[in-house]
Order: C-alpha cells, then sequence, then structure tokens
C-alpha cells in the first residue's frame, strides 16, 4: 500500500475516500470517530514552530521533507534476545501481533477483539483521554490506526511478572506507523509495564498514542526505554487519567532518536493521588528530544512529583517543556518539578519551560531548573585522586543519572537500562 | 518607606484619580497620515524625524495585533477610537516657571512632585532631577542647569530632537526598532514626547534623574518614548512614577525606554507604575503596554531595571537586557501586584551574548481578588556566550482562591560552559503567620502589610532612598484622600 | 487576673479541654505540667485566641472583661502574651520592625502615641541585654533560621519589649540548652512584678528551679486533674505520669 502523506493531510478533501477505510476491520474507530479525526487534521494541519507547543519541536519541516512519500511495507523482524523475566507482548510495525505468557486477572488482545469482549471498558475509554481533537498526531493516530493494544488489569488483581511490550519497527522504506494502545487497570490493581521501543531499516514516523487508566487504590509502574536509533521520528503521545487514592509511578529513559517528542500527561481525578515522572534523556548526534509533561490537579490533596535529566552530545537538541495546573479546587496539593541538564559540546542545545498555572492559594508547588556543565570541582578532585579525564567525566556523569536509573525497580530492567546509559556515554 | 506602597495598596482605593481641569490642545480621535503629519508638524520636527513617524506607521499597517495571551480576555482596542495627541495649552518656550500653567504645578504638587529647584533644595527630599510628562507632553525638567555644568544632558524629547539630533539619530531605535514589535511601530509612528538623557564619558550623575508620567486628559493615548545613553565609564540611577485619573474607559499607554550602556557604564532605572487599575468590577483601567529594553554593548557595563508594578487594567511589560559585552552584567528585580480585575504579564528577557556575563532575575509576583498574576521570562544563553551565568527566582504568593499566580520561564542555552538556575515556588500567607502576628498586638491587615513587605524585600531593598521618598510622597496624598 | 471556668474546647469536633477551671492573681506564677497531648498547648491557644480551636463551654475573664469575646490582637494589646511552643518564621520582616509595628499599634489601641524612635531603641537595647540576644538577631527576619533555642530566647525578648500582664510561657525551656535556660529565666524572674501573672508550661522540673512557681497543677486529658504547690513537681519529676495516668485513665 502506498500513499502520499501530503495527500494523507488534505485527504479530508476527499473524506468519502478516506472514510472509505472505515470498512478496515483492523482500525477499532469508527465511523464518526475516523471522520472527526480527518477533518481536524484538514483544519489545523501539521504544528508550525510557529506553534506555541512545538517552538523548539519543528515537525511540519522534518515531516515535509522526510515523509513527503511514503510506502509502509516492513521487513520480518527478528525478535531481539529478552532479559527480563516478564510476560511479553509484541507490537510489530505498529500493529499488534502475538503475546506470550498470561496472569490471572490479566487480558491481553487486539483492540477490535476486544471491543467485543470487553464492549464497555473499551467504548468508555478508547479515544476518551487521547481525544482526536487534542492533537493533529492523536488524530493521525485514530484515523490511521490498525490492530490496537489493549492491556486490561481487573478489579484487584496483581499482576507479579511485568508487562513488557515491544515496539517493534524495521521498514524497508520511509513509513509512518500509528500504534495504538489502551491500558485499563482496575480498582485495587497492580501492575509494571515496560514499554521497549526498539527499530532499524528505513527512517519511520510513529504516531504512538496510548491511554492509560489507572482505577481507584491502583497502583501502576510505567518504564519507557527509548533507543530507536537515527531512522526514528515520532510524536508519542501517553495520556494517563487517575481515580482516587491511585499511584502512578513512570520512568523514561532515552538514549536515541532522530526526532522524538514524548507528550505525557497526567490528569488527576479523585484525591489522595500520587503520580511521579521522570526522565533521564541522552542526546546524540543531530537528535531532537522534547519531553512536554503536563499535570492536571483538578482535586484536593494529591501529591505528584517531576525529575527529568538530560544530558547533550554533538548537536543534539534536548528540550524539556513541564505544565503542572493547579484548579480552582486542588487545594493542599504538592507539586514539584526539577529538571537537571548538562551541556557536553559546543554545538548542543538545551531548552526548557517550566510552567506553573495556580489557581488555588493553599498549595505548594514548585519548580526548579538548572543547566551547566560537569562541575569543574568534583572533576578536579577526582583528577587529583589519579583519575584520567575521560574516566572521571563519566564517572560524574553517571553519578547525575544514578538517582533516575536507581528507579527502576526489577533488577533485570536496571541493568538492562544502566548498560545502556554506560554504552550512551562511549 | 516605600514598603508602605504595597501595604496601602492592598485594601485601599485609587488614591490618584483626580482629573486636573485644563485647557487642552487635543487631536481629533483617528490615526491616519496626516495626524502623523500634524503632530510632527505641530512639535516643529525636522523632515527625518517625520520620515521615521511614518516609516514606522506604515510597518506599523503591515502588522497584526498581538493575539491576546491565552489566559487573559480584554476588549478590543479600537485604534481609531484614541486621540493621539494632548497637550496642555502652554506657551511654546517656557521662559521660567511662572508660565506654567498653576493648575499643573498644582497637580504635581498634589502628587508630591515639585517642580520648583529651591523647593526640592530646601525640602526634605534629596537631590532628583525631574522631567514631568502630561499627557503627551513634557511639561518642566527641572535642574538642567546643575547636570549641563556636568555635561549631562536630560530634557524632553522634543527637546532633544531640536538641540541633540546627532544623539537621537545615532541612538533612538537602537536598542528597540520600530520593526520590532506592534506597539512599538504604534508608538514610533506617533510618539509625542518623552526624555532624553545622555551622561558623558567618566560621569557619576550627582543626582537621580526621575520621570513623571500623568495621563489626564480622556480619550487619548499616552505614547511616550524615554532614551538614556551612558557613555563610558559613567553611571545613572533613572527613576520612572506614573499615576492617571479613574476613568470609566480603558485608556492606552504604549511607551518605549530604550538604555544604551558603554563600557564600564551602569544604568538603574527604577520604576513605581501606579496607573489606575480600574474598579473594583473590573471597570476602566490602564492598558498598559510597554517595550523596555536595554543593551549592554560596552564590556563590563551593567544595566539594572528594578519595578514595583501596582497599576493598570492590563500590564504587559518585560523589561530587557541584551548583555553584548563582555563581562556585562544585567538585573531584574520586580514586584507585581494584581487585586480585583487587573491583569499583570510581567517579565525580563535576559540575551546572553558576550563572555562572562551575568543575569540575575528576581521576581515576586503577589495575586488577590479575581486578578491574575504572571511571571513569563526568557533567559537565552547564544552559543559563544562563554561562562554566561543567569540565576532566576520567581515566586508567586496567592491571596484568597479566586486569583491565579502563573510562571512561564523559557530557558534557551546553547553554549556549554553556561550555568543557569531558575527556582520558583507558590504560597500564601500561612494561618499560623497571621495568629503570630494577631498575638502581639497586629490586627490582621497590617500583618498582611508586613508579611507582603517581607516576601518582597529582596526587590524593595534595590530602589533608591530617593525613589523611597518619592514613593512616600504619592502614599501622604492618599491620606489626604483627596479624590478629584 | 484571670479567671478560668469550666473551660471545654474542641478542635475538628474532637473535645480537648474537658472542663478547666483555673484563677490566677496579679503577681503569681502557675506552672501546668502533662503528658504530651493532655491539652496544654491548646489551653494556651484557646486564651491567646486561634480561630481552629471552638470554645465550647466556660467562660475566662481577664481584669474584669470577657477575653473570649476579644479579638486575638485585642486580647494581647490588653495585656495577654503568649510564648509559641513553635514560634513561626516570617521571611523578609525585621524583628526590630515587627516589635515597632506591635507596640505602635498596642498604644493606638490604648489611645497613646507612636513611640519615638530613638525610646524605642533604647528600649530594644535594654531589652536585648536583658535576655542576652545577640544584636544581630534583632535585625533578622522573625525566627527566620534561627535556631531552636534562639527562636525561644525572642519569644522572651518580645515579651520583655510588650510588658504584657500575663504571659504564657509553653515549654519556653525545650530546646534550651542550660545557660540559655539560665538566662530566661533569669529574664522572666526580672520581668516578674506584683502586677502580672504568669503560666508557665514546662515538661521538666528543671525550670522550675530557677522560676520558682506559686502553684503546680497537672493537666491530663483536657482537665486539672491534680494541684499543689512546687513541691508536686518534684513528685512528678520522680514518679511520673503512671499514678494519675492510672486514676484517671477510664475519665
Ligand atoms: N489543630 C489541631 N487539629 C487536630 N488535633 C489537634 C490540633 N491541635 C491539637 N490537637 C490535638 O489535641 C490534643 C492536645 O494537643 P496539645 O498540643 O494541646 O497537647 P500538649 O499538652 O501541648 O502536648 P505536648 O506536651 O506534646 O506539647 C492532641 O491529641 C493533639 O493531637
Ligand atoms: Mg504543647
Amino acid at each position: 500500500m502506498s500513499i502520499s502523506l501530503e495527500n494523507k493531510i488534505s485527504t479530508a478533501q476527499n473524506l468519502t475516500a478516506a472514510l472509505s477505510r472505515v470498512g478496515d476491520k483492523n482500525n477499532v474507530f469508527g465511523f464518526d470517530m475516523i471522520g472527526e479525526a480527518l477533518q481536524f487534521v484538514e483544519i489545523e494541519g501539521l504544528p508550525t514552530n510557529k506553534h506555541e507547543e512545538f517552538k523548539y519541536c519543528n515537525v511540519d519541516a522534518v515531516f515535509r521533507k522526510e515523509f513527503k512519500e511514503i510506502n509502509n511495507s516492513f521487513s520480518e523482524i527478528n525478535m531481539p534476545p529478552v532479559v527480563v523475566d516478564a510476560i511479553n507482548v509484541y507490537i510489530i510495525n505498529g500493529r499488534f501481533e502475538s503475546v506470550s505468557g498470561k496472569a490471572e486477572g490479566l487480558v491481553i488482545c487486539d483492540l477490535v477483539a476486544a471491543q467485543k469482549t470487553h464492549k464497555e471498558v473499551v467504548e468508555k475509554n478508547l479515544g476518551a483521554h487521547a481525544k482526536p481533537t487534542s492533537s493533529v498526531f492523536v488524530a493521525l493516530n485514530t484515523a490511521y490506526c490498525q490492530k490496537g493494544l489493549f492491556v486490561y488489569v481487573e478489579k484487584n488483581a496483581k499482576i507479579d511478572k511485568p508487562v513488557y511490550i515491544h515496539y517493534l519497527t524495521d521498514p524497508i522504506s520511509v513509513s509512518v506507523i500509528n500504534p495504538r494502545t489502551l491500558i485499563v487497570c482496575g480498582a485495587g490493581s497492580n501492575v509494571q509495564i515496560i514499554d521497549d521501543y526498539y527499530s532499524k531499516g528505513a527512517n519511520f514516523f510513529s504516531t504512538h498514542t496510548s491511554e492509560i487508566v489507572v482505577g481507584e487504590n491502583a497502583q501502576v509502574k510505567h518504564y519507557k526505554i527509548q533507543n530507536e536509533g537515527d531512522n526514528a521520528f515520532g510524536v508519542i503521545t501517553t495520556e494517563v487519567v487517575q481515580s482516587s487514592n491511585s499511584v502512578y509511578d513512570a520512568a523514561t529513559f532515552i538514549f536515541s532518536g532522530s526526532l522524538v517528542r514524548n507528550n505525557h500527561h497526567v490528569r488527576l481525578f479523585g484525591q489522595n493521588i500520587e503520580a511521579h515522572l521522570n526522565g533521564l534523556i541522552i542526546g546524540r548526534h543531530n537528535a531532537l528530544i522534547d519531553n512536554h509533561t503536563y499535570i492536571d490537579h483538578a482535586m484536593p490533596n494529591c501529591n505528584t512529583n517531576e525529575l527529568y535529566k538530560g544530558i547533550a552530545y554533538e548537536k543534539s537538541s534536548l528540550v524539556f517543556n513541564g505544565k503542572i495546573m493547579v484548579r480552582r479546587d486542588a487545594q493542599k496539593t504538592n507539586a514539584y518539578q526539577s529538571s537537571k541538564n548538562i551541556l557536553m559540546s559546543d554545538d548542543a542545545s538545551i531548552y526548557t519551560k517550566p510552567q506553573l498555572e495556580i489557581y488555588a492559594d493553599d498549595v505548594k508547588c514548585s519548580h526548579g531548573t538548572s543547566t551547566g556543565k560537569v562541575d569543574e570541582d568534583a572533576l578536579f578532585y577526582l583528577k587529583a585522586r589519579g583519575i584520567g579525564d575521560e574516566s572521571a567525566r563519566k564517572l560524574l556523569l553517571q553519578a547525575f543519572a544514578q538517582e533516575l536509573i536507581d528507579k527502576i525497580e526489577i533488577p533485570s530492567l536496571h541493568d538492562k537500562v544502566l548498560e545502556l546509559f554506560e554504552e550512551s556515554l562511549k | 518607606m516605600a514598603n508602605e506602597i504595597l501595604e496601602e495598596h492592598i485594601n485601599s482605593e485609587y488614591k490618584w484619580g483626580f482629573t486636573t481641569d485644563i485647557e487642552s490642545d487635543t487631536f481629533k480621535k483617528g490615526l491616519n497620515e496626516d495626524v502623523i503629519r500634524l503632530l510632527s508638524h505641530k512639535k516643529n520636527e525636522p523632515e527625518w524625524m517625520l520620515e521615521f513617524r511614518l516609516k514606522s506607521y506604515r510597518y506599523w499597517l503591515t502588522m497584526k495585533e498581538p493575539s491576546n495571551w491565552a489566559y487573559f480576555p480584554y476588549p478590543k482596542i479600537d485604534f481609531q477610537e484614541i486621540s493621539y495627541y494632548s497637550a496642555p495649552k502652554v506657551k511654546p518656550e517656557l521662559a521660567s516657571l511662572d508660565e506654567v500653567d498653576p493648575e499643573l504645578l498644582k497637580t504635581f504638587e498634589k502628587l508630591g512632585i515639585s517642580l520648583e529647584e529651591q523647593k526640592r533644595l530646601t525640602g526634605v527630599s534629596s537631590n532628583i532631577a525631574v522631567d514631568a510628562v502630561f499627557d503627551s507632553i513634557s511639561v518642566k525638567t527641572t535642574f538642567r542647569e546643575t547636570l549641563a555644568e556636568k555635561g549631562i544632558i536630560f530634557c524632553s524629547f522634543s527637546e532633544a530632537v531640536q538641540e541633540h539630533p546627532d544623539l537621537i539619530k545615532k541612538y533612538m531605535g537602537m536598542v528597540v526598532p520600530y520593526t520590532d514589535n506592534y506597539y512599538a511601530a504604534l508608538n514610533g509612528a506617533v510618539f509625542s514626547d518623552g526624555s532624553f538623557c545622555y551622561i558623558p564619558k567618566g560621569v557619576r550623575c550627582p543626582m537621580e534623574l526621575s520621570t513623571y508620567f500623568r495621563i489626564n486628559s480622556s480619550g487619548t493615548g499616552q505614547f511616550e518614548r524615554t532614551l538614556i545613553v551612558a557613555d563610558e565609564e559613567s553611571y545613572v540611577s533613572y527613576l520612572e512614577g506614573c499615576t492617571a485619573p479613574q476613568r470609566d474607559e480603558n485608556q492606552l499607554h504604549a511607551a518605549i525606554v530604550e538604555i544604551i550602556a558603554h563600557k564600564n557604564a551602569e544604568v538603574k532605572y527604577s520604576t513605581v507604575q501606579n496607573w489606575y487599575p480600574g474598579d473594583k468590577n473590573g471597570v476602566g483601567g490602564i492598558f498598559n503596554f510597554v517595550t523596555k529594553r536595554g543593551l549592554c554593548v560596552g564590556d563590563y557595563s551593567k544595566i539594572s531595571w528594578t519595578q514595583v508594578e501596582t497599576g493598570s487594567a492590563i500590564t504587559w511589560k518585560y523589561p530587557s537586557v541584551i548583555l553584548k559585552g563582555d563581562n556585562s552584567v544585567g538585573e531584574f528585580y520586580s514586584v507585581a501586584l494584581t487585586n480585583n480585575h487587573q491583569q499583570a504579564d510581567t517579565g525580563t528577557k535576559m540575551i546572553h551574548l558576550g563572555k562572562n556575563t551575568k543575569s540575575t532575575i528576581i521576581s515576586k509576583g503577589i495575586s488577590a481578588g479575581v486578578s491574575n498574576n504572571s511571571y513569563r521570562g526568557l533567559v537565552q544563553i547564544k552559543k559563544g556566550a562563554v561562562n554566561a551565568r543567569n540565576f532566576s527566582q520567581c515566586d508567586s504568593l496567592l491571596m484568597g482562591d479566586k486569583c491565579g499566580a502563573h510562571t512561564f520561564p523559557y530557558i534557551e542555552i546553547k553554549d556549554k560552559t553556561a550555568v543557569v538556575e531558575h527556582e520558583a515556588t507558590t504560597s500564601k500567607i500561612g494561618e499560623d503567620q497571621l495568629f503570630y502576628c494577631n498575638q502581639r498586638g497586629i490586627s490582621t491587615e497590617k500583618a498582611i502589610g508586613l508579611i507582603v513587605n517581607g516576601y518582597c524585600r529582596e526587590v524593595l531593598n534595590k530602589l533608591p532612598m530617593e525613589f523611597a521618598i518619592e514613593a512616600q510622597k504619592l502614599l501622604a496624598i492618599s491620606l489626604e484622600g483627596s479624590v478629584g | 487576673m484571670i479567671t478560668i471556668k469550666n473551660l471545654r474546647a474542641s478542635v475538628e469536633g474532637k473535645e480537648i479541654l474537658k472542663g478547666i477551671d483555673l484563677e490566677i492573681k496579679a503577681g503569681e506564677v502557675h506552672a501546668i505540667m502533662g503528658p504530651n497531648g493532655s491539652g496544654k498547648s491548646t489551653l494556651s491557644n484557646v486564651l491567646a485566641g486561634r480561630a481552629d480551636y471552638e470554645v465550647t463551654e466556660g467562660e475566662v475573664t481577664f481584669n474584669g472583661k470577657n477575653l473570649l469575646e476579644l479579638a486575638p490582637e485585642d486580647r494581647a494589646r490588653e495585656g495577654v502574651f503568649l510564648a509559641f511552643q513553635y514560634p513561626v518564621e516570617i521571611p523578609g520582616v525585621s524583628n526590630i520592625n515587627f516589635l515597632k509595628t506591635a507596640i505602635n499599634e498596642t498604644r493606638e489601641y490604648k489611645g497613646q502615641a507612636p513611640m519615638e524612635a530613638k525610646d524605642f531603641l533604647a528600649l530594644v537595647k535594654e531589652k536585648q541585654h536583658l535576655v542576652e540576644l545577640d544584636g544581630k538577631l534583632a535585625n533578622r527576619s522573625v525566627n527566620e533560621g534561627f535556631s531552636g533555642g534562639e527562636k525561644k530566647r525572642n519569644e522572651i525578648f518580645q515579651m520583655a519589649m510588650l510588658n504584657p500582664s500575663f504571659s504564657i510561657l509553653d515549654e519556653t525551656d525545650s530546646g534550651l540548652d542550660i545557660d540559655a535556660l539560665k538566662i530566661v529565666a533569669s529574664g522572666v524572674n526580672k520581668l516578674r512584678t506584683k502586677d502580672n501573672a504568669f503560666l508557665v508550661i514546662t515538661h521538666y522540673q528543671r525550670l522550675l528551679d530557677y522560676i520558682i512557681p506559686d502553684f503546680v497543677h497537672v493537666l491530663y486529658n483536657g482537665k486539672i486533674v491534680k494541684s499543689g504547690g512546687k513541691e508536686l513537681a518534684l513528685e512528678l519529676e520522680e514518679k511520673g505520669y503512671d499514678e494519675i495516668k492510672k486514676q484517671f485513665e477510664t475519665v
């Protein structure tokens, strides 16, 4: 199948043609939703860097240059070795392929199947948290996703093994993929989720969109490992909604990518909620890695914490844009955010934009950001102990990153990420 | 002390809302090239000045009014509904103070600004040279002779155009070109007056220089321009104050301040902005859209902005420093207090170009009533700005749960040797702090004042003593309770 | 001076003071002891007029006035002083400015003219000396960054400055080293006159060696369960609260 993206963007002019895709049994969304999505794409177009939310992330230029003509054809994928004892889920070239392993209270299948088996859950949540009209990329995803992934953790189910989702992509020529994920964690459940992105082959652009629902009293740990190399482009959207007394704890590790835009949004619809968003980002080559976080405190007595650290090498650019919204009713909110960066090259750049938007008075909110170089005093101290310049710098960078890597509670995953980190320092 | 301004402000009505009954020469409402020509003609301007105005105007016509920041709804401004020139009817040349309309003198007297030099010399206040701007026109600049002895030029912008055209031509638009933004272009077209100040090489200005702005006529906008040039090794401290009568219409104030600091020069610019903020229901008040920017052009130069913003219905203002010279320093100290329906969106831009440049940002926002108060700032470290440093601290204090406090810092770093730190916090006045004060016999109202002042102390300490006295005079008016 | 009758008070619907009766005359020093959580600080907060505490029953007469009807600042102006167990920090407000405001507001309340700056400064000097407070502390922000002991000493300094007729010292001795304890105690003793009175809340007999009380009361579970002379403190020090607890547990 070959389509021109230029066409794709203006497909809505030709709505009927596009809507004929509704017949596609692999897209879970219905006629109305796809129509709405395409119309939105038509009206909005791709955001340029004049768009406040894409100020430092010129997706438009990349898209027009790289993805003008696309062919969606992929090679067979050789599965990378599995290092973590887990329930393994494979999303191949943006489509749900298979799952190995199971656990009581855990359902994993493709979204189309889930629409039949878990009609209510799917209907209530799919497209409700990541609305097609919330961004052009979510809209494109809505219109073109195929064989999305559905993960359902039943009420009070405690899943011992992590759910390890392998997103594997290997296009033969320039492609766009539209993976879609819905994860619903029932009340009182407990689960660990790992998103591992891996790719080779030609350049591809991903519009991966996830919705994660964290029920009352549920505890969800979410690890993201992005290491797709220079062929990876994408705007990845993760919409999390939490109910009362739940905990959502996310840690993102990015080691490569050409243009990676992560939108990680958490909405707190309940009281006594805890949310953590952490990230370690290594920028290499010409990478542009843009992390946008948004935490929406809608109700009182919630605590949130964010820590993002970046190391920028060569000609890479790292962007951190973190917004904390505290609405009128969200009294007794505690919200902290911190972003720390180290620049390793004359050609690298760091852009940070931490934002607080506060409408309640009895709250404790703060953000801090710092950017600098490797601590010269510490460097000197290490050298004075006979450690060479390069090793000393490495040690200090390791110290800088350690607290984030240590947030990984699964030992085998911890080691894997540590290894990736050490490799990235070379 | 200056602290009391805040204290008074929190609960008090606007005390400077009187109007002066004075005959003025006001243009018909509306803006076109003829209006600009007429204005230029009235001011007897040279051809190049008219050219500049027309160029600005034509450029302005091609621009779009900036789309509103997401947070603040405000009524659309009809630029044809504004009169672009209003001046007290006075003789064109003032030989002495006696020729100034006595009503005008009284107004400034009432505002605590004495235009009679002897009075200032013998009075409690120390030496401050004042340029008083009434509506669009500079009515009197004091102490000119004293300053002239040192080679300092301090006069109205119009006079400078006549008497120091070379300096004006050289520096006007150097920091804020008319192409800079919508209101800068508009100002370039229609600015009526303002202050000009030049400190020659090696001179420390012996007194504070001050401009006092007063809008009086209704239906007018105020578009003034201030240009301060500090030559090598010089120093000046500059103060700006402003008030306006109480009216139920919105009035536009779109000023430009440009500062140029040459090698080793230092300029301190302090503002107490007290334009009419509108009433309790958000009716009336000044729209304060000002472009203020300093250029540290020489090595080791320093520009420091200090502002206490309590007035205006809407304030958009980002006093900035371009740190071009090596080892130059930029500072921004700000207190912004909003109450009732006021909206303030203020902050700074620090653009680091030179080596070893340093900037400090301290911003204290206080929101009360149903107001919104935002800090919006940019710290930019360009490639080659080796060893640039920035420290920013932005604190917000919320009083009540109907207001908003927001922080939007943009940090862009392109040099690996840069060290940039930004911190922001939000807090409220603690119940336990209030009770502690109460227990010592201090009323809640007073206690709030004390605590708010304490919160702003870092910034208030940066205001020059003289300005604190000026501020106190403004307060004296409030004690008189004289509402016009 | 102050008469407390059947005082009951609750916080967030929970009754903490369950009927307190106490009379303190001018010139007297009363000590209150009692286990943690028995309601000692609650009593001082209620007397000072803290908002979170709801008085449900009883009355308090202070120099003939109904104390409970007065706003907290008016109680202070009438001469009630509370040395807080946990003094709060007020960033940016200098101690001096704070005290000047407090004194002048009180003077205004009493219809007196504000104190002359030089008189005020002389008073600061004198009282600073009294509690041996480092001059630098007076110029710093109220309690900000003060050590625990410095905060307590600052409370006594403020007391000396404001010259109240009735002072409540809520565990002013805790956190003080031995020297500081002596200084604070001697400060209090110097301020003692036949016209003022003190209510000293403490856990330790030690303080009462220096500030000799006329009466000692034991507060337990929101009630004064035992009263006596200064020897009661010694007895408690020795035996602890076990006996009392046992005796009143069922209450
Ligand atoms: N604001 C409040 N909210 C809820 N409970 C409170 C509050 N203040 C006091 N209490 C409760 O009231 C009881 C008495 O507290 P209080 O502070 O008066 O004790 P105390 O005798 O001073 O103890 P300590 O010796 O530890 O200082 C405690 O159980 C305490 O938890
Ligand atoms: Mg206590």
